[in-house]
Order: C-alpha cells, then structure tokens, then sequence
C-alpha cells in the first residue's frame, strides 16, 4: 500500500454500555443463574466505509456522538473494529489528546525519550529530535524541569510540538488546536499546513466550520456511525450546516431566549463586563468581554469535570464563534456549593453588529444548564483597524471556592 | 521486535526512576520491607513456636524465601492497577500494551536482583558458601519473572473487568504464601509427606526449591524444582499471552 493511504471498509465498532459501570463478579453469577443485568450494546459506527487518498486533508463532521473520534481512534490503532477493515499506510501521529504519555516526575527531555519509545523511536532518533521539539515549543529552558511544574499552556505546547515531530505519513487531528495562546496556535496551524502542503494524509475532525473550510478539501459527514455523505468541503459542510439549521430554526428565527438543563450545576448569576470589570453589553472589536458567572450546585457531592461553554451566534441563528474549557485545554470545573468561574472573549475579527451570547454547563453526556441566546450584546467597529489574526479566545480563570 | 525491547526499557527506566521520587531512604526500601518481614517471621518461629530452631540462620533461610516471594507478589499486587492507572494513555495512543504488565514485572525483579545480591553477601560471611549450582540461578530468576508475567498479563485485564479480581488477590496471596516453601523447607521432614506433595504442586514451588538450593544451602537443586519451574512457567504465560491478546480490544474500550 501506498504510503498515507487509508482504507476504512464496511466498519463496525460496539461499546458495551453499563448502567453502572461496577459490574461485579457477583452480577456474572447472576447472569449465569438466568437473572440477565441491564447490559447493552451501543453501535458507535455502523457499516462506515471510505477511502483516502495520500496527501489528502480530509475532515470529519457530524454531531456529538456521531462516530467522528472512534473513527480517529481506528485509525491510530487505539482500538479494533467489531467487524470490517480498518487499513493505514505509513507512520502515524495522532492529536488526539496531547501530553497524555508524560509523567510529571520526569523532565521534559525524560518525558520526550519515554514518548518517543512509546511511538517507537530509539534515544538516538529522539535525541537529534530533542532540540526542534524544546524550540517549537518555546520550552528551550524548561526541558529539565519535571513537569509537574509546567503549566497547562506549556504542557500542551510539549505535547503539540512532541507528536508533530515525529514526520508522519497520516496525522490526525481531534480539535486540539485551541493549544496555548493565540501567537502558539498560530504556529501549530502553520505547522499543519506544512505537513499538507508536504502531501501528507491529514484527518481533522473539529466543530468549528471556518477551521475545517481552512485545512480541509474534504469532508465526511458521520451520521449515527454511518457516512451520510462524502465529498468537496463545501458542499458537505454546507448540507450539514442547514441540516443542523434546521433543528436550530424553530428558536433561532424568534431569537427567543432558551434555557434548558436538569439543572445539578447551575448558572445563579451572570454578569457582562468589560476587560476592567464595569458592566456593559457594548463592546468594541479588539475589546475584552468578560462573561463572571456565579456557578451553583444543590448537590451535596462535588460535581466534577464540568464544561462551561459560550457560543456567540448573529441574530439569525448562525454561530460566529464557540469554545469552551475543554476545547481550550483549560482545566474542567469542580463545583461543590458553589463557585466562580469567568470567560473572556476578544472578538477581533466579528463584524461589528448584534449578537447573542449563549453560556453552558455541560457534563460528558448531560446538559445541565444551557443559557441559549440569553444575552444580548453589540459590538461596534474597534477605535482603530486591529490587526487580522485569530480570534483569542480563552478562559482566563476558573476558580471554585 | 527491536522495538518492543526500546519500549519495554523506557518504561523499566521510568518505572525506576519514579517509584523513589520523594522517598527519604529511597532504593534502600527494596532491602528494608523483606528485612522487615524476616525479623517477624525470625520472632514468631524461634521464639515463639520454636519451628525454625530446626534450621541453622533461620533468618537467612526466610530471606532466602522472602526475597522472591516479594518479587512475586508485589508484582501481582500492582499488575491488578498497571491497565487502569494508564487508561488515559491507552486510549491516546497506540503501543504494544503488554509491555505495562511486564515493564513492571522487569522494574520489580531488577529490585530482587541487587536484594539478592546482598543477600549472597550474608550467607558467605555466615558460612553458606555457593557451589557452582549458583550460576544456574539466573536461569531460575529469568524463569519466575517470565511466569510472573504471564500472571500479571491475567491479572491485569480480569481487574478491568471485575475489581474485585484484586480483593480477591490480596486474600488468595496471604494463602499462597503459607502454600509455598517460604517459612519451611522441602524435604526436612518437618511437614507430612502427604501436604509436601500437594505444596510442590504450586507453581512457584520449584522456584523456592531452586533458591534455597543455590543460595542458602550450596547444593545443586533437584530435579522436579526445574521440571515444575519449567512446565509452570509455559504454561501460565501462554494462558497469560492469550488471555491479554484475546481480551485486548475490548479492554481498551472498557477503560
């Protein structure tokens, strides 16, 4: 096989889902005995088949739980299929989530070898890799610090410049780019676009349509674990959008506020601020807008791993900007009573106009309280022509107390 | 296969770098848990039920036992936790995942090997000189650790499963314990003849039989310890091989 190729034929992947997930030896006694636990089978991908070409940038679109990150993890070998094909040409990097290989008792340059063996390159290959890796992620003077003591920023920096090191044949990407600063994420898309530009296979797989229209000539749109459709990025982005429109239309044309969730984190108090803390819904490009939300649980346990979300869409329903913590590589929310936690946006290049910002709490698989269209804001032209760039986006801070 | 071998010493490499990070007396734990357990046992069976009287440097005959034994049970012990303490990696990124079980098993036995050592040091300065039976003994270590491996490669993936695989370990190791020749020898007619045909049954055994034999008492090991070493150990680890390969894709999902 040619190097970068991909073949995916007729692929099926089951998960077996718990209700709860202690299965005891106990309960296998039970089912042996007749007595059937709740047991059942979720079909992540159904039948998926497609091909891909070497030097290919080939995007994955499709909704939550479509089948867009199991395919991912096909691919890089994580895991097998339940039945069909699943077959790749050449070395593979995968961006799936980054810097997951380091121990933080051990240095970088340590973590860099340990990694480099995992992926299976010997001292000597990692060795001449070292110094590229420690200057692409600016980390020149911390490579013999534990990192333990890193920052998150630093750590994913580590981690980016790590797995793009290796010149892979096919690269998979899985939304991670939102890594570091705006400056940083710059110069991972360059990177990107250098590997694309080499010809490699690249499989990228991200909400974010203006990302995906950037680095990708292709699309698959993934249904329900099946390829609903296939071709130019335009034209399945395009579908796939309106589809989703569609399910959007009925609240989005009356641009009614909506607010839904079962409510065990919560939103108690939201306030709209400027950079400096003065409440306003009026901002300038190239300003700060700070959303400082009170975040509140009635739960007596802690609630972990919470998402907080924002997405600024125009008043016709169409997102302009979305992210949200674990987008971003922050770290997710621990709520117990009750908790700050704040978003800043810098929308520099939003046309200047009106807006609604819609805030969430999520979960891994639950909606705990959506704040669709909430809050309306406007955004007048900056005092000056800012320079283009990519829109910074980050939470700056989340603290729980 | 080159570089399943890179693989596997990295994670030796990590293993033994980390396990001491912030640890006051560090490396030397490796000496002072067995010598621990020796002066226990030491107490309890010449002072107070007065067993060990029977044999000359009781003391040194238990370590002789306790050395591997901790080996083999340290390694099983944390092999239960080895999948799902790396489940994050797992599921990012691909590698040869048998290499998590036998890493550690490696890490642990290089452990055993500078105990081992300092014990060999104690039974010549107390008059248990080796014989040439002695250059047989890494053979026997390389064996267990093999053996070892097999167990955890089991072990590691029914505690993905059933958790309560290592509850269960920890009660099944205080037995195995008491099963294996550690606090008593083979062959000194200090057990009945009945029991020590049941014990040199038990996969480690042979094992025993052959440290006692090169270490504490200087002679050449009998027969059977390397038939049962031998048989054990290919047996256990292709039940072990299997057991990981055929449960492996749907571990990763189980994680």
């Amino acid at each position: 096989m040619q190097k970068g190729l991909i073949q995916f034929s007729d692929v099926c992947l089951d998960y077996r889902l718990y209700r709860d997930r202690s299965v005891s030896i106990m309960e296998t006694f039970m089912n042996v005995f007749g007595r059937k636990t709740s047991r059942e089978w979720f079909r992540a991908l159904d039948h998926a088949s497609f091909q891909i070409s070497p030097g290919e940038s080939v995007a994955l679109v499709g909704s939550n739980g479509a089948g867009k990150s199991t395919t991912l993890k096909l691919l890089a070998g994580i895991y097998s299929p339940t039945s069909g094909r699943v077959e790749t040409a050449g070395r593979i990097a995968s961006l799936l989530d980054l810097g997951v290989g380091f121990h933080p008792e051990l240095t970088g340059a340590e973590n860099v070898f340990l990694n480099g063996a995992l992926l299976g390159f010997d001292q000597k290959k990692m060795l001449d890799l070292l110094p590229g890796i420690a200057e692409f992620a600016m980390l020149e003077r911390f490579m013999d610090t534990p990192v333990k003591y890193y920052s998150s920023g630093m750590f994913m920096r580590l981690g980016f410049a790590l797995a793009t090191s290796v010149d892979p044949d096919i690269l998979l990407i899985d939304e991670v780019l939102a890594v570091g600063d705006a400056s940083f994420q710059a110069k991972c898309y360059d990177k990107i676009f250098g590997f694309r530009e080499a010809g490699k296979t690249i499989v990228f797989v991200s909400h974010d349509p203006k990302a995906v229209r950037r680095l990708c000539t292709r699309a698959i749109w993934l249904d329900s674990g099946r390829a609903r459709m296939d071709g130019p990025v335009d034209d399945v982005l395009g579908a796939y959008l309106d589809a989703n429109a569609g399910k959007l239309q009925k609240t989005a044309t009356s641009a009614a506020p909506r607010e839904w969730g079962n409510r065990e984190v919560f939103f108690s108090k939201v306030t709209l601020t400027d950079g400096n803390g003065i409440p306003t819904r009026t901002f300038r490009q190239g300003d700060t807008l700070k959303v400082n939300a009170l975040i509140e649980t009635r739960e007596s346990r802690e609630v972990k791993n919470v998402i907080l979300g924002f997405s600024i869409h125009r008043p016709d329903g169409e997102t302009i900007l979305a992210s949200n913590n674990l987008e971003n590589g922050e770290p997710l929310l621990t709520i117990s009573g009750s908790g700050d936690a704040s978003i800043s946006i810098t929308p520099e290049i939003v046309e200047p106009g009106n807006y609604l910002l819609s805030i969430s709490l999520t979960g891994n698989s639950t909606d705990y309280h959506w704040q669709d269209n909430f809050y309306p804001i406007s955004l007048l032209g900056a005092k000056q022509i800012p320079p283009l760039r990519i829109d910074s986006l980050s939470v700056v801070e989340a603290v729980t107390r | 296969m080159t570089g399943g071998l890179l693989l596997m010493k990295s994670l030796v490499e990590k293993d033994l770098k980390v396990r001491y990070k912030r640890s006051f007396l560090g490396f030397l734990w490796f000496l002072l848990k067995p010598l621990f357990s020796m002066a226990v046992y030491t107490i309890v069976f010449t002072r107070i039920l007065r067993f060990g009287g029977a044999i000359e440097h009781f003391s040194l005959f238990l370590l002789t036992g306790l050395l591997p034994w901790n080996f083999f049970s340290a390694s099983l012990s944390a092999s239960a936790k080895t999948l799902l303490d790396n489940q994050k990696l797992i599921r990012s990124i691909y590698f040869p995942r048998v290499a998590l079980p036998v890493s550690s098993v490696i890490a642990n036995a290089v452990h055993m090997l500078m105990a081992l050592g300092v014990l060999e040091i104690l039974l010549i300065a107390f008059g248990h000189t080796p014989n040439l039976s002695l250059v047989t003994l890494p053979i026997a270590v390389v064996l267990l650790a093999v053996m070892t491996s097999g167990f955890c490669m089991m072990i590691s993936v029914g505690n993905v499963y059933y958790r309560d695989v290592s509850q269960f370990l920890e009660m099944f190791l205080l037995a195995w314990f008491y099963a294996s020749p550690i606090i008593y020898p083979l062959g000194e007619e200090l057990i009945p003849p009945g029991m020590e045909a049941v014990i040199r049954f038990n996969p480690i055994a042979g094992a025993m039989e052959i440290f006692h034999s090169t270490m504490y008492y200087g002679t050449w090991p009998e027969l059977w310890a390397w038939i049962s070493l031998v048989a054990w150990t290919a047996v256990i680890l292709a039940a072990g091989l299997l057991i990981f390969k055929r449960m492996e894709p749907s571990v990763v999902k189980e994680l």
